[in-house]
């Protein structure tokens, strides 16, 4: 993936994007889980949704700086 | 025996360790997340070279607040304020680059208008406003001598406060939450065991009238305050989103209920100041009962289990009622009771029937809150709040005149810190419109920031030229955070922490290149100090909200409630009117603090307002169900009455004199005369005939404006007590 991404002429970071990109994601998973009430299993849920955010912009930035 | 004393000794320690756990304990960790955050935020914005790292930290502490709910509700309407001014900012700059006084002047009715919604929605959007206000001015001001910069200074600020609300929500988020779900979860249970243990008392009499008016009180902060939790609770946890509807119905039910016993307990309380009549007898047996079905559940947290419990002792306990009514009804009958004491009767009887069921629905909500899904969560009766738009109006005209004034001075002087007077004085003024003391909120950032200043100038010039590396300076300045955040935790010093932590931050953390100029960092302290003590002298003079002006608007608005209930639609007008009336007690009430006989006054207000609305709202309900026959027709005596004496206490309600009293008198015994002679298709029983009902309800709002306890009672004429002896007889 090219590191930069030209938006109207100026140049951002892709991981700019994927940040982006990863919240959205991590928003829709939340809405999931939570129309699921699947958080009842866990201990910490604020700390469950960080880390799940973590994996998923984490492992999106990999594809792009590898 | 050596070791059980030992153990004895660990169990003390122990429980003083836990106490101070969760007293002082959460505050420090608190503290130490406020600290960890704004360091962190600090380290992130110095490294990322972002022109002014202050400014990120500061949004830590305004936006750090001891509930991760709270946190979150802040930094979401931060953030949009802060889009909002700066492109607010930005527009004005395009439009008045080459004028400074235009410029000045848009400014000023901006941060007016700001301050304006900001006292009109009292919650956290409030915040919003607030900072929609001030960024513009912060923005602003500093690049009005170079227009060129003003929009990347609005990106760069954009960018420093998202990354100071990421830090912050962060911190809170993961590290030792304290989250708001569970703080409401708590004040909801513990609300019922109090509010059973406020119900025994009364019912039995035994209640003085200065602890009643306290439990009223406390429970319409309760009302307020859950509300305000409920709200921010939908920003943190998914669980009580999913809850959302039914807490919001919670609440209302929970007002319905304590309106319908104060009118219960009013009622008692008149007859039993007469002494043990007959009529008194024949009522106790039936609040007995009650009283020992909730003798279980006073004075301790209700669970969802508790409730479900109490949900089906309520129902078996309403299934008896109407048999028990019957035989007590029979005896009370047969010691020829005349017709006031029967009307007494009947009504203490609909009105603790009329209760019992409200409760029954208030515990089955409750118990519901167990479930993930329920039906009960559809519910589309929201709490309204309302706001007098007098002293919104006022608020944004407090703001207008600062600006106007600073920036006038500042035009005409051109003194090189007018910037900093400017900004400083936009910002507290609108930080301190959402409270209900502007004044004190004022001074207290004033002394907040004299402290700062000091130790500002102490650290900035003798401390930072000595120490080198990030470590060292966190050391140096954690100290004067740990003071300012300890501060803000106390609700009577929150205008010096406040105060103490933004303006220090502003004027002495150092960016990533250290400025060493003791000349203007000492002007614009001084500028800072003046613009707040400005701010503070307007707050005094320019229509304090904590004055009289504003008590008696508000009692207007509390005594118009009345209006509300006679001529609103009536889908979802009961929790709207509910609700309304509490937050307008609430308001007034927090304005009045120190005036004791202001707020008794208020109080007695809102007991009859509250009473004599919701009798109306029954009465209106009762009349939309009729059945569809002749005798209950809309051009029947009785609902002309009924009607007129609706119109009667509109006018009293606006202007509570004489006259109007005995009119409202005359329409409500006229429309009492008008139901008593007209025929029903239906035996005369409670549950099947409706205009027992009407008249029952007619006979409360009766005895409500003969009350020698209301403030209605002062334009009473002196034979209001011979009229309720004589009572119908008389309008006869």
């Amino acid at each position: 993936m090219p590191r930069e991404i030209a938006f109207h002429g100026v140049y951002m970071p892709t991981v700019t994007v994927m940040f982006l990109v990863a919240m959205v994601l991590s928003w829709a998973l939340d809405r999931f889980m939570s129309g699921l009430d699947l958080y009842r299993f866990f201990w910490h849920p604020a700390l469950l949704r960080l880390s799940l955010f973590s994996c998923i912009f984490g492992a999106m930035a990999l594809t792009v700086y590898r | 025996m050596t070791q059980a004393l030992h153990w004895l000794k660990s169990l003390e320690w122990r429980r003083e360790l836990n106490g101070w756990a969760r007293s002082d304990g959460v505050t420090w960790i608190y503290i130490f997340k406020v600290l960890i955050a704004a360091f962190l935020t600090y380290w992130i914005a110095m490294r990322l070279e972002l022109p002014q790292p202050r400014t990120a930290m500061i949004t830590v502490f305004i936006v750090m607040q001891p509930q991760s709910g709270q946190v979150f509700a802040k930094s979401f309407y931060r953030l949009l304020g802060t889009l909002a001014g700066s492109v607010v900012m930005v527009t004005l700059m395009a439009l008045f680059a080459q004028n400074s006084e235009l410029f000045l002047g848009s400014l000023a009715i901006w941060v007016g208008f700001c301050c304006a919604g900001a006292a009109r929605y009292r919650n956290f959007r409030a915040y919003g406003f607030v900072l929609a206000g001030y960024t513009a001015a912060m923005t602003g001001l500093p690049a009005l001598a170079h227009p060129e910069t003003s929009f990347m200074a609005a990106i760069w600020r954009l960018l420093e406060i998202s990354l100071g609300i990421v830090c912050s929500t962060l911190i809170t988020a993961a590290i030792l939450p304290q989250s708001s779900g569970v703080a409401m979860r708590n004040a909801l249970y513990q609300r019922f065991g109090v509010f059973a243990e406020f119900v025994i008392s009364g019912l039995r009499g035994d209640s003085d009238p200065a602890a009643f008016e306290a439990s009223n009180v406390r429970f319409i902060a309760d009302a307020v305050g859950l509300e305000g939790l409920r709200a921010v609770t939908v920003f943190e946890d998914p669980h009580m989103r999913r809850r959302n509807g039914r807490l919001n119905r919670l609440n209302s039910e929970f007002m319905t209920i304590t309106t319908r016993f104060n009118a219960l307990h009013q009622l008692l309380e008149r007859l039993r100041r007469r002494g043990i009549t007959p009529a008194v007898g024949a009522i106790d047996p039936g609040l007995d009962a009650l009283t020992q079905l909730l003798q279980d559940f006073a004075g301790r947290a209700l669970t969802n289990a508790d409730a479900a419990v109490l949900a089906n002792r309520l129902s078996d306990f309403k299934a008896d009622l109407p048999g028990h009514v019957r035989s007590l009804r029979a005896e009370f009958v047969k010691t020829d009771p005349n017709d006031d004491d029967l009307l007494d009767f009947h009504t203490a009887y609909e009105l603790l029937y009329r209760f019992v069921d409200d409760l029954h629905d208030y515990a089955q909500t409750h118990a519901s809150l167990a479930d993930h899904n329920h039906a009960r969560e559809k519910w589309v009766e929201p709490f309204v709040s309302t706001t007098n738009w007098m002293s919104s109006v006022a608020s944004g005209l407090r703001a207008t005149f600062i600006l106007g004034v600073m920036s006038m001075y500042w035009v005409a002087t051109a003194w090189p810190s007018g910037a900093s007077m400017t900004l400083v004085s936009a910002a507290t003024v609108a930080l301190s419109a959402t409270t209900p003391n502007p004044r004190r909120m004022s001074f207290q950032m004033a002394c907040g920031t004299l402290l700062g200043a000091l130790v500002g100038f102490f650290i900035t010039f003798f401390v930072l030229p000595r120490i080198d590396g990030f470590p060292l300076l966190c050391m140096v300045l954690a100290p004067v955070f740990v003071f300012g955040t300890f501060l803000t935790t106390r609700p009577q010093w929150v205008g010096y922490g406040l105060g103490l932590l933004i303006f220090f931050s502003i004027g002495s953390v150092p960016d990533n290149l250290t400025v060493y100029n003791p000349y203007s960092f000492i002007n614009d302290y001084i500028a800072m100090v003046i613009g707040m003590l400005l701010c503070a002298a307007a707050g005094a003079i320019i229509l304090p909200p904590n004055s009289r002006w504003l008590w008696q608007r508000l009692e207007g608005d509390l005594r118009q409630q009345v209006g509300f209930a006679i001529s609103a639609p009536l889908r979802g007008i009961r929790s709207n009117f509910e609700s309304r009336t509490r937050d307008l007690m609430h308001q007034a009430y927090g304005l009045a603090a120190g005036k004791p006989e202001v707020q008794r006054n208020l109080l007695r207000w809102m007991f009859v307002v509250l009473e004599i609305g919701h009798a109306i709202i029954e009465l209106r309900r009762e009349q939309d169900i009729l059945p569809v026959h002749p005798s209950y027709a809309e051009w029947q005596p009785w609902r002309q009455a009924i009607r007129a004496m609706g119109r009667s206490l509109v006018r009293l309600f606006i202007q509570p004199d004489r006259h109007n009293l005995a009119r409202s008198l005359y329409a409500v015994d006229h429309a009492i005369f008008c139901v008593q002679n007209s025929d029903e298709p239906f035996a005369p029983h409670f549950d099947t005939s409706p205009l027992r009902r009407v008249k029952s309800y007619l006979h409360f709002i009766r005895t409500c404006l003969l009350d020698p306890q209301s403030p209605l009672a002062a334009h009473a004429p002196a034979q209001a007590e011979a009229q309720l002896s004589q009572g119908l007889s008389n309008a006869s």
